[in-house]
């Protein structure tokens, strides 16, 4: 191993030498960055990274410098008659075509042991995850423990996690630079991922993409992964498996005004805690300037349900709990209100968000396929206004939505 | 009508001449024709290899070989494909073939003395283009037939994958045989106007080319297609 | 001959000894003056393609900006890669092939003139096609790749991918109309001996890749077809919803032919380095026959990587494993290619014009280009690089660090050839040293964005990312590229104007062209020269030496040297406008889908049937 490490090592200041601007890679700078892995696969595409690397590093400060050399030393000189006419050199030809495959050699072999680690299957015991990709937006379902979320996955550390991959429209890709490579999500195939987050990793928090281009919002199509300790998943997934907690929390705590400090203790299972979650995880997307709330609106949570119940809403999103909803186009929302984000990862979960969210998601999210509900709101999509005929909401309407919303934990 | 008939008199000089110096000693055109065709094959591999990839993945039928039961009507549909059928309009093509030889051999030898009348039916140029031309029209005829009887039996390019790739690959090789027939045709016409002899050996030679490309794409798609289950 | 000489044709067609006025250039056969028509076309669609760049790199300049909308964004990326690909850099390589293969391999003009012009009328009208959408803000929003299911019509209902689809179509035509006639020319119109191992290495590259042509385009043609079924006639061949379609065919046949377009693109400008490094060091090509081998082996295995586009679709371990090998197999010929240009200027006398400026920085930028793609050629590796800014740091390396800067170096090399006056060396080299600058500072901190996980075709991206100094670098490099062009584009015209006289063979360089007046008489060669050497001028026999001293000789006219050349005509010109009318009518409606196809074949017919040129006596 000792070798391994100083190969790393070599790699590494050669990097960080000829580029000093990169020199500081560490989380906090970089928090996507794929050069320092926190997973076995991770660290599998590092080694060959690193040797690739170096490699690459020597062939060009070899080339480069003969190139320079040469163009140097050989430039004409005054009265310079014509210089030797040489046509070539079976040799050199020789020697230039061995040193390179040589150099493959060391490339290739590790490359293809690496290809049949990391595309073995999953070993038995690994916590399955299906993932569904949408247009533009990530399902994420716990079959061993019936837990449906979006956007966010909780992921208990030093547990082997298998991602199944499927797409529900178009082609998509499964990222989380920090944790391993990535994998398509094909429509009409499944794929698999696996890794292994390190132990070292509990309590973080990372970005993950789409990195397929998958039309118009391919951009905003993020999403969160927590790593965990066990007993901190153990804790989420039985607060995740229960229905809506929304009656006995709106009862005892009603919400109040459009972003309500959150009840201490209401969520009940572990939720990564909102304060601890690092900047470069919570979104900072501006809002369209001209979209508007009326300020100083209180929603009322109980209304909310009956507002959401009644509305467009339950066509495309399920909660469990509330058995009117039951839609499978859009994110389930059962527990929307212990994430921390809402539109795959474009904004924070806060009721400000939220209420604009469901007055023109258009206008947030370009060409989402969430309605514009807001009532004489310009659907940018259908090119007309909404009204009330066409189910338009009042903001009034949208801060109680907002607040039957927010209490769901 | 002096006028077109002029311009079809000139046609053959549109050939670099001779003492243009070529390095192979061959006219461009001909050189052209066999990038063209090369080309026309990876057009063919591509159409034909997406058959064989699709073949067998088709969500409804009708299937090319199989029965289909429509779940929902209960309906059964035979397999569709007609193997006698198109097995006799693959003879056709095949013949054109030999007509094909049999017209360029007439257009080189034009000038030769003719002795017999064995001589002179296999000299007769325009004989075996029209019988060539006709070949490649009873073949298309034929595939109107099966293409209409098919859409009869409920397969169109819309109905699946095997209809999709099916009509797509066949109805690419028609239409290459419609060309090839027009090309015959316009061969015939300058046949007519002024005869075709040995010195256009050449405008003929290229037509043959194409043409036996053509055929020989369709046996290999007569077979891949139709006999290979 | 056995029919009557016929002196007066009976159709309207000239002499093409006519080099003036429009008429002239719409009706030219004449295969300089159509390269020239293919340069000045391609730089404009060059400037097109780099104009939208500079809006995609403004958006990014910093996180979360909204210069463009998010439909808008991905219309510019969409077009950004087409028009590069099939708008600048294989037109302009087609400019070089036509004007420089018939004067490198002594011949009159290529195999069929008038093909020749079908083939740029169809790459004008295509052009014009597939660029006016965006004016609308309509145009191609499915990426240059255009990946099923997201182009098929349940997932893009509008006409933007119609015009995508169509759009190449077209250009397909023009490419391989274009490529027919130039392998013909290459095989069968070399001068007495011009031996294919004799052969200016530009020819040898442009051959390699008329091949590429020939074998690629049909697939894409394919691919495209069932795309066009598919949203016009309701076929199933990537209808992913109902009938079950498979969408990896698409991506298949995609880079069957998209892989060997890279080298499409690359190889005329490995060609053209080929002709600047040895006349600006004053030596032969180092290792020739390697050369041509490594070019050849480049291109055969170009078609058996394909998959190497597709690490992350989970086509399984030896698929991988075969892809990523034979993708580390390329690496060697092109290493080669690189040692021997290397090798050339090695003791050698070289001049620093800037043509060789250009040259070198094609070898050095290239081969960073060629480094990092040895890095995604690992499968595993590619993983944490494919679809981030990584891959776009490496093929902007391998496209504009190649193609580009060879096309550069081809432009002020042969300047004086085409316009008989010298390209300003200061300007260019200003012009080089800010390309250079540019180059780096828009595409080297990409490999950063990548490596630090940022997605490509992302219309904006998040504050505190780690990404915001890497795009502003980028960003601000980008900015410089206009400027660059700027001084190219005033250096260029006012050169044409009132440049330095070149004269034949102002580089002193060694190859066919350069023997004959600069620019080129219309008939090229007053004596088709007989070549007895890879460098007739510098180490020709006295036979090449006596060709030259003929071909040198200015100001007779085909006529007084008796040579036959081919008529102007319109028709080719026709029968393009009859194809572009038929696809147009695709779109809207089937009258003119009749119109353009009656013109198409009454024009063709009247080609076919009209005379080349005067019958000879």
């Amino acid at each position: 191993m000792k070798g391994t490490d100083r190969l790393r090592r070599l790699a590494s200041y050669a990097f960080f030498a000829a580029f000093a601007i990169a020199a500081v890679s560490c989380n906090e700078a970089h928090p996507n960055t794929t050069l320092v892995p926190h997973s076995d696969f991770g660290r599998e595409i590092d080694f060959l990274w690193n040797r690739l690397l170096l490699l690459g590093t020597i062939v060009f400060v070899l080339v480069e410098g003969a190139l320079i050399f040469i163009v140097i030393k050989y430039r004409r000189r005054e009265n310079q008659p014509t210089p030797p006419q040489t046509h070539g050199s079976t040799m050199l030809e020789i020697t230039w075509t061995l040193i390179p495959a040589v150099i493959l050699v060391f490339i290739a072999v590790p490359t293809v042991r690496t290809i049949f680690i990391t595309q073995a299957q999953a070993a038995p015991g690994s916590l399955n995850i299906e993932v569904t990709g949408h247009q533009w937006w990530w399902e994420f379902k716990y079959p061993e423990y019936g837990v449906t979320t979006a956007n966010e996955i909780y992921l208990p550390v030093g547990r082997t996690v298998n991602f199944r991959l499927r797409s529900a429209d178009v082609i998509h890709s499964f990222w989380t630079p920090q944790l391993g490579g990535k994998r398509d999500v094909v429509t009409n195939r499944t794929n698999y991922l696996w890794y292994t987050p390190d132990s070292s990793t509990a309590s973080s928090v990372w970005n993950g993409f789409c990195v397929e281009y998958c039309g118009a919002s391919h951009a905003n199509m993020r999403f969160r992964v927590f790593t965990v300790t066990p007993e901190q998943f153990t804790s989420w997934v039985a607060g995740q498996k229960l229905p809506a907690q929304f009656g006995a929390v709106a009862t005892a705590a009603p919400a109040r005004g459009p972003n309500p400090p959150p009840p201490p203790g209401s969520a009940p299972g572990y939720i990564f805690p909102r304060e601890k979650i690092p900047d470069y995880a919570v979104p900072h997307s501006p809002i369209p300037p001209d979209l508007k709330f009326t300020p100083g609106l209180t929603g009322n949570a109980a209304r909310g349900k009956q507002v959401f119940s009644g509305a467009a809403c339950i066509g495309c999103h399920s909660i469990a709990g509330n058995p009117i909803a039951m839609g499978v186009l859009g994110p389930n929302l059962t527990h929307v209100g212990s994430r921390s984000t809402i539109a795959a990862g474009r904004f924070p979960m806060a009721a400000a968000y939220l209420a604009l969210w469901i007055k023109n998601a258009r206008k947030m999210k370009p060409e989402v396929l969430m309605p514009t509900l807001g009532l004489d709101e310009y659907d940018p999509v259908l090119k007309a206004k909404v009204t009330a005929a066409t189910g338009g909401l009042t903001d009034q309407q949208i801060a109680d939505i907002v607040a039957y919303l927010t209490a769901l934990k | 009508m002096t006028a077109p008939a002029a311009r079809i008199h000139v046609a053959h000089t549109s050939a670099p001449a001779p003492h243009h110096y070529t390095t192979l000693g061959l006219d461009s055109r001909k050189v052209a024709i066999w990038a063209f065709i090369g080309s026309e094959c990876m057009l063919f591999v591509s159409l034909i290899s997406t058959y064989l990839i699709y073949k067998g993945r088709s969500v409804v039928g009708p299937f090319p070989h199989e029965t289909w039961t429509d779940p929902t009507t209960g309906h059964v549909l035979k397999p569709i494909l007609n193997i006698p059928v198109t097995s006799a309009s693959t003879f056709v093509l095949l013949m054109s073939s030999l007509f094909m030889v049999l017209a360029l051999a007439a257009v080189q030898n034009k000038e030769k003395p003719k002795h017999s009348r064995g001589d002179r039916i296999l000299g007769n140029s325009k004989l075996w283009l029209w019988m060539t031309a006709i070949a490649g029209t009873t073949f298309l005829g034929f595939q109107a037939f099966e293409f209409t009887s098919f859409v009869h039996e409920g397969l169109t390019i819309r109905t699946n994958l095997f209809g999709s790739s099916f009509f797509t690959l066949t109805g690419f090789h028609g239409a290459h045989v419609t060309a090839g027939v027009l090309w015959l045709v316009t061969l015939l016409a300058i046949d007519y106007r002024r005869g075709l002899g040995s010195r256009d050996s050449l405008l003929v030679d290229i037509a043959a080319l194409y043409w036996h490309f053509v055929d020989v794409i369709w046996i290999v798609i007569f077979t891949l297609v139709y006999l290979i289950k | 001959m056995a029919t009557t000489a016929i002196s007066t044709p009976a159709y309207r067609g000239e002499y093409s000894g006519e080099q003036s006025g429009l008429w002239s250039w719409l009706s030219t056969v004449d295969h300089k003056r159509i390269g020239i028509l293919y340069l000045y076309t391609a730089l404009f669609f060059f400037m097109f393609g780099g104009v939208e760049a500079l809006i995609l790199r403004a958006q990014l300049g910093a996180p979360n900006q909204h210069l463009v909308s998010a439909e808008f964004y991905n219309q510019l990326f969409t077009m950004h890669g087409t028009t590069m690909i099939f708008l600048a850099i294989m037109p302009l390589s087609a400019a070089f092939f036509n004007f420089l293969i018939p004067l490198q391999i002594g011949a009159r003009d290529v195999a069929f003139p008038r093909l020749n012009a079908f083939s740029y009328w169809v790459y004008l009208f295509g052009g014009i096609f597939i660029t006016v959408p965006i004016l609308f803000a309509v145009a191609p929003n499915g990426g240059w790749f255009g990946y099923a299911p997201l182009t098929t019509k349940p997932y893009s209902p509008g006409i933007n991918i119609d015009f995508w689809v169509i759009g190449l179509q077209i250009l397909g035509v023009s490419s391989l109309a274009a490529a027919f006639n130039f392998l013909t020319t290459i095989i069968n119109l070399r001068a007495p001996g011009m031996t294919l191992m004799r052969m200016p290495m530009f020819t040898w590259m442009a051959f390699v890749v008329q091949f590429l042509l020939v074998l690629a385009f049909p697939v894409i043609t394919i691919a495209l077809v069932f795309l066009l079924f598919d949203r016009f006639f309701g076929t199933n061949f990537y209808n992913t919803v109902s009938a079950g379609a498979d969408p990896l065919l698409w991506q298949h046949l995609f880079w069957i032919f998209g892989h060997p377009e890279v080298y499409i693109l690359v190889l005329p400008a490995f060609g053209l380095v080929s002709e600047v490094l040895p006349t600006y060091s004053r030596k032969p090509l180092f290792g020739y026959p390697v050369m041509v081998y490594s070019g050849i082996l480049i291109a055969a295995l170009g078609f058996g990587v394909w998959a190497h586009h597709m690490f992350a679709v989970g086509m399984g371990p030896i698929a991988d494993t075969f892809f990523g090998l034979t993708t580390m197999l390329i690496a060697i010929p092109t290493g080669v290619k690189i040692f021997n240009w290397i090798a050339t200027m090695a003791q050698g006398a070289i001049r620093y014009t800037t043509s060789m400026l250009f040259g070198i920085g094609l070898v050095g930028l290239f081969t960073i280009g060629g480094i990092s793609g040895i890095m995604h050629s690992s499968p595993p590796a590619d993983l944490q690089q494919t679809d981030t800014y990584f891959i776009v740091a490496h093929f902007h390396y391998v496209l504009f660090g190649g193609s580009i800067m060879g096309i550069f170096a081809g432009i002020y090399h042969y300047f004086p050839k085409i316009q008989g006056r010298l390209m300003d060396e200061k300007l260019g080299k200003i012009h080089f040293w800010l390309t250079f600058i540019a180059m780096n500072l828009t595409f080297f901190p990409m490999h950063f964005s990548g490596m630090l996980g940022m997605p490509r075709r992302i219309y904006t991206y998040d504050a505190g990312q780690g990404w915001d100094l890497y795009n502003a670098m980028s960003t601000a490099g980008a900015m410089i590229f206009p400027i660059a062009m700027l001084i190219f584009i005033y250096n260029f015209f006012k050169s044409r104007k009132s440049g330095e006289i070149a004269g034949s063979n102002p580089w002193g360089a060694g190859t066919l062209e350069w023997s004959i007046p600069s620019p080129p008489p219309d008939y090229n060669f007053a004596k088709i020269p007989t070549v007895t050497s890879r460098y007739p001028l510098w180490e020709g026999k006295e036979v090449d030496h006596e060709s030259a001293r003929i071909n040198s000789q200015e100001g007779k006219t085909a006529a007084e040297l008796g040579i036959v050349m081919p008529y102007n005509t319109i028709k080719p010109l026709l029968v393009a406008l009859g194809l572009i009318i038929m696809f147009c009518g695709l779109m809207t409606t089937p009258i003119l889908i009749a119109a353009g196809a009656a013109l198409l074949v009454f024009s063709l017919y009247s080609w076919l049937l009209s005379p080349l040129e005067p019958e000879h006596h």
